[in-house]
Formats: C-alpha cells, sequence, structure tokens
C-alpha cells in the first residue's frame, strides 16, 4: 500500500487545505498552520489511521515529510 | 572577572594576542587555559571542580551511549548521564532550598526531626554548562550529533570564556566547527566584534545599571509605595532586565567574533513580542530552544493522545522547570509557573481569537498589533514582579496596590504637581540622574529605530563620532557597576 494518498489526504484534512501536495523536503515552514499544537493532532491522527505507534526517538528526530512517510512505510505490514 | 571590570581589559587583549601569535597546534589548549583561569578569577575554587566534573563525565556518557548498539542500554546511559549533571546542578543549587521547604513541612507535622542547615554554594555558570552537557548527550542519543572524541575541544566547548558565566546555551554542532577551525585574522570580525562589545557595555553600564537605582528606590522599599510608582519600576524593570541581560550577550557575542566564532544571538526586540509564545521567541533565545527541544515537545509527544490537555500540561511542567533553572525561590517558580499558565490558556483561546479577530475586522490591522504588544508586554511585566520582589508576599503587594492610583490623584491634588513628580516619578532620585537617563534612553531608541547599529556600513565620519559618543558616554555616564542579573541562575 503506498503511504503518500492517505497521508496526503490526513494533511489536508488537519491542516484543512485540500491544495496541499506532499513531497519528501517538505517541512513545517511549507505549510500553513503546521505549529506545534497541529503537529500533535497530525501524529494522533496518522497513528490511529495507520494504526501504527512512533517512538519518542522518531516523534523528535522527523526532520521533513520524508523522514515521516520512510518511518510509516517501515511500521506497515509489507 | 566579569566583562566591564578593569581585569577583563586588560585579559581580553592580552589573551587575544598570546592567541593571535600561537601556532594552530596550540590554540585550542591555551583558549581552555584561559577559559579555566577566568573562571578561577572568580575566587570560588570549588567551581573548577564542578566544570571539571560535569566535562569528564559527559565526555564519557557522550562516548558510551554511542558505543552501546542496544536502545534500551543507550537510553539507560542517557538517563545516567542526565542524572549525574541534574544531581550537580541540584548539590550546587537546590540543597538550602530544599531543606528549608523539608524543615516548613516537618514543622507542620510537629516533627522533632529537622534537616540540617545547608549553606548556599555559589554556582556561577552552572546552570549554563549543565545544560549545554544535557542537550550534547541528548543530540548523541536521538543520533543528530556524533560525539566528540577530542578531550580537549570537548572541554573548551563547554569551558570557552565569552559564554561560559551566561550563556548564550550553544548547541555542540554549532560551536565545537567553529573552534576547530583554522584562525586567520578576519577584519571585519575584528571591527564587529569591538563594535559589539562597547555597545552591550553601554546597555549594560550606562541603561541598565542606571535604569537600576531607579527600580532600586521602589523595589528595595516598596511598602512606602502606592499606585502610580510600583506600575512605573516595574516597566522600568522590565527594560533594565533587558538591558543587562543583552548588554551581556552582545559583550559575550563581541568578545567570541574576536576569535572568529559566532555565537548564537539570544534577543529579538523581546517587548516587540504579539503574544507571549512569540515572547519566548524572542527573549533569551538560546535557553528558550532549549527548554522547547529537551523539556516541552518529549513530554507534549508523551502525553499527546490528551491532546490540547497534553500540550497544556506540557507547557505549565516546561515553564515550572524554567522558573526553578532561574533559582531556587518560590518567585522564580511562580514566574515560571505563570509564563506557563499563559501558554496554556492560548492553547484553548487560539482558536476562538481568530474568530473575534475576524467578527471584528481586526485581522492583520495595526491597531490589533499594537493592542496585542500591549496586552503581552503587560503580561510579561506581571510575571516580573515576581522576579524581581523579595518573596512571594512583597509581589503580591507590588500587584494589589499597583491599581490603588487614586492615593496619587489625591497627593497631587493636595500638594501640586512638583510634589507629585518629586515623589512618584522620581522617587527621590537626584534630578540629573533621572534627566542623563531620560535622554539615554531616547538616544538608544532612534539608533534601534532607525537601524543605525548598521554603523560599520556608515560613511568614516559617522561612525567615528558614533565611536566616539559612545566610548565618552560610558566613561562618564556609568553607574558604578554592579552585579549582572542573570549571573545567580
Amino acid at each position: 500500500m503506498g503511504v503518500i494518498e492517505p497521508l496526503t489526504k490526513i494533511f489536508r484534512e488537519v491542516f484543512d487545505d485540500e491544495d496541499i501536495t506532499l513531497s519528501g523536503e517538505m517541512t513545517a515552514d511549507d505549510v500553513d498552520g503546521w505549529d506545534s499544537l497541529s503537529h500533535v493532532n497530525l501524529i494522533v491522527t496518522i497513528e490511529t489511521r495507520f494504526n501504527i505507534k512512533f517512538t519518542q526517538k522518531e516523534l523528535l528526530t522527523f526532520r521533513n515529510v520524508g523522514d515521516l512517510m520512510d518511518s510509516i512505510q517501515s511500521k506497515l505490514p509489507s | 572577572m566579569v566583562f566591564n571590570s578593569l581585569e577583563y581589559f586588560l585579559f581580553l587583549p592580552a589573551i587575544w594576542l598570546v592567541h593571535y601569535f600561537l601556532g594552530q597546534r596550540f590554540r585550542w589548549l591555551f583558549l581552555l587555559v584561559a577559559s579555566l583561569i577566568f573562571y578561577v578569577s572568580l575566587k570560588v575554587p570549588y567551581l573548577l571542580g564542578v566544570i571539571t566534573l560535569v566535562t569528564i563525565t559527559t565526555y564519557g556518557f557522550g562516548l558510551w551511549i554511542h558505543r552501546v548498539e542496544q536502545l534500551q542500554q543507550k537510553k539507560l546511559l542517557l538517563w545516567g548521564g542526565i542524572a549525574t549533571n541534574v544531581l550537580i546542578l541540584v548539590a550546587m543549587k537546590y540543597v538550602p532550598f530544599l531543606t528549608e521547604n523539608l524543615n516548613v513541612l516537618l514543622s507542620l507535622f510537629d516533627s522533632p526531626i529537622k534537616a540540617p542547615h545547608a549553606q548556599l554554594l555559589v554556582a556561577i555558570g552552572v546552570s549554563y554548562y549543565v545544560f549545554q552537557a544535557i542537550s550534547y548527550l541528548s543530540d548523541i542519543y536521538l543520533e543528530i550529533e556524533e560525539p566528540e572524541t577530542h578531550f580537549g575541544y570537548f572541554s573548551l566547548y563547554l569551558a570557552f570564556f565569552p559564554k561560559l558565566l551566561q550563556g548564550p546555551i550553544e548547541r555542540a554542532r554549532d560551536l565545537l566547527p567553529q573552534l576547530k577551525q583554522k584562525y586567520e585574522f578576519n577584519y571585519d570580525n575584528m571591527r564587529f566584534g569591538l563594535l559589539l562589545f562597547t555597545w552591550g557595555l553601554f546597555k549594560k553600564v550606562v541603561l541598565a545599571d542606571r535604569l537600576g537605582l531607579y527600580v532600586d528606590a521602589v523595589y528595595n522599599d516598596v511598602h512606602a509605595y502606592q499606585g502610580l510608582p510600583l506600575l512605573l519600576a516595574t516597566y522600568a524593570y522590565a527594560f533594565q532586565i533587558y538591558f543587562d541581560f543583552s548588554g551581556y550577550t552582545d559583550m559575550a557575542l563581541g568578545t567570541a567574533r574576536l576569535f572568529n566564532v559566532k555565537l548564537t544571538d539570544n534577543f529579538n526586540s523581546p517587548y516587540l513580542a504579539t503574544s507571549v509564545a512569540d515572547f519566548w521567541r524572542r527573549w533569551h533565545i538560546t535557553f528558550s530552544r532549549w527548554i522547547l527541544d529537551y523539556i516541552f515537545k518529549p513530554l507534549q509527544m508523551s502525553w499527546r493522545n490528551w491532546k490540547n490537555w497534553g500540550t497544556a500540561a506540557a507547557l505549565v511542567v516546561t515553564f515550572f522547570v524554567s522558573g526553578l533553572w532561574h533559582g531556587a525561590s518560590w518567585g522564580f517558580v511562580i514566574w515560571g509557573l505563570l509564563h506557563g499558565t499563559y501558554m496554556a490558556c492560548s492553547v484553548f483561546y487560539r482558536p476562538f481569537q481568530k474568530k473575534i479577530h475576524k467578527a471584528m475586522s481586526l485581522e492583520k490591522t495595526k491597531v490589533l498589533k499594537i493592542w496585542q504588544i500591549f496586552v503581552t508586554f503587560n503580561l510579561v511585566c506581571l510575571a516580573w514582579v515576581f522576579f524581581r520582589a523579595f518573596g512571594g508576599w512583597q509581589a503580591l503587594y507590588v500587584l494589589k496596590n499597583i491599581p490603588e492610583m487614586h492615593h496619587n490623584y489625591v497627593a497631587l491634588i493636595d500638594n501640586g504637581w512638583a510634589d507629585f513628580i518629586r515623589n512618584n516619578i522620581m522617587f527621590g532620585l537626584d534630578k540629573r540622574n533621572i534627566i542623563t537617563l531620560a535622554a539615554c534612553l531616547i538616544c538608544y531608541a532612534i539608533i534601534i529605530s532607525k537601524k543605525s547599529y548598521d554603523l560599520l556600513n556608515k560613511p568614516t565620519y559617522i561612525r567615528w563620532t558614533a565611536y566616539y559618543l559612545l566610548i565618552f558616554s560610558i566613561i562618564f555616564l556609568q553607574v558604578s557597576s554592579k552585579k549582572y542579573i542573570y549571573f545567580q541562575f
């Protein structure tokens, strides 16, 4: 299963913006309204939808959307 | 020795000259020895032992965390390293506070047992390098950084004298590469460094210390005042602490620049912040980034399932720790908790805030911005009262009596303007003092508003006039120097 499609859907919902298109290099600075509060919403929504759990270490070291996607991918059953 | 002392004015050029003529191979060693001499000059010998202990343990734990394979072991070692550092900090700063409060608690239960009275130790610099040590260990654990293998450079990272006593709190990845860089004389860095140092000195000895006279007149005897003087002294304190700390930081940054090292700036016009969160992005920036990255974010993420409540709780805990870091007293704790509460409230208020502004068609207007700056400044000042007052009761007296301005009005009607100004605006201080203070503050405001601090790009005659004026005012308008407010932390 591809990660980018469901993840884009989550981003569009959380940030209430239908025009968001994800890319690996994207960071919080590129998305309007991506602050520490919405970040928590984003993470919790991702964890619920994909039924996964991020570790504390992962959460503290995500540099961009690419890191986030890699981590989700690694947790999904292959 | 402090930056605005004769010793330092001799120390710095001497160190710079020797450093300049030494070969690159020995520069780190020389700077390390110089930094330790600088530290020893405070005449508190055990501090040398403390910094050595922090350096050795952090260096060891850093390598160890990196070397072990299993995540669980890494975690254990990280906690071991952090615990060692925190214990050192607690032993240095918090034992008297803890025993005192324990005794109060014991007396409530009529317990015959009493904790022995502990002496308060001088801990200048300790909280700064302990924080840097913790950030270093955490970054190695998170694998955003490799441990430094060269013990000498690592020691210099913690002890580098421009930032040793009062920050900025530097990350190893920002500072270490600069310390290792080959030194080459750089005229622009020299010019900029010296100007920044002088500008910081001006802020400290002319502005902060003079404002200090004004603040002390009221705060050393608050019960003699009501209404307006309490408000004015609180506002004055907000600027005193800003000039004191940002002046010190400029001197630290200026000194480091002479050695081609660029330290991180700590301030960005904090009183123009439009929210308390914005204030913390502009005030003591290296410290707020530290508490954000190493306390707030881990807590917020651990409590993420509580959504906004988790974030709010993380903010309160983070700022509680921030208050404690500033010192072992209830005043600082309340100050921290106030900031934590402001930010926790804004977590819930923010979604409505946007809607309210939209409904009143105030979005992005100048009026709104001025209003937000005004409100933020006053919230910050309210918290400063606890920072400055001697104990919580005195702070409560100040806050309770600021609104009592009708007393000032009655005094004005009864005794006339001259008396009113003398008692409520000048607090018995000399007229010359007040005029000099006002003139200096106006000059400062003009310089800042015209961005004239970008002096180095101005024509020669303007530059040299400004240099002379700056030095002239430092020599003739300085107030006999006192200690730095942020030293005690």
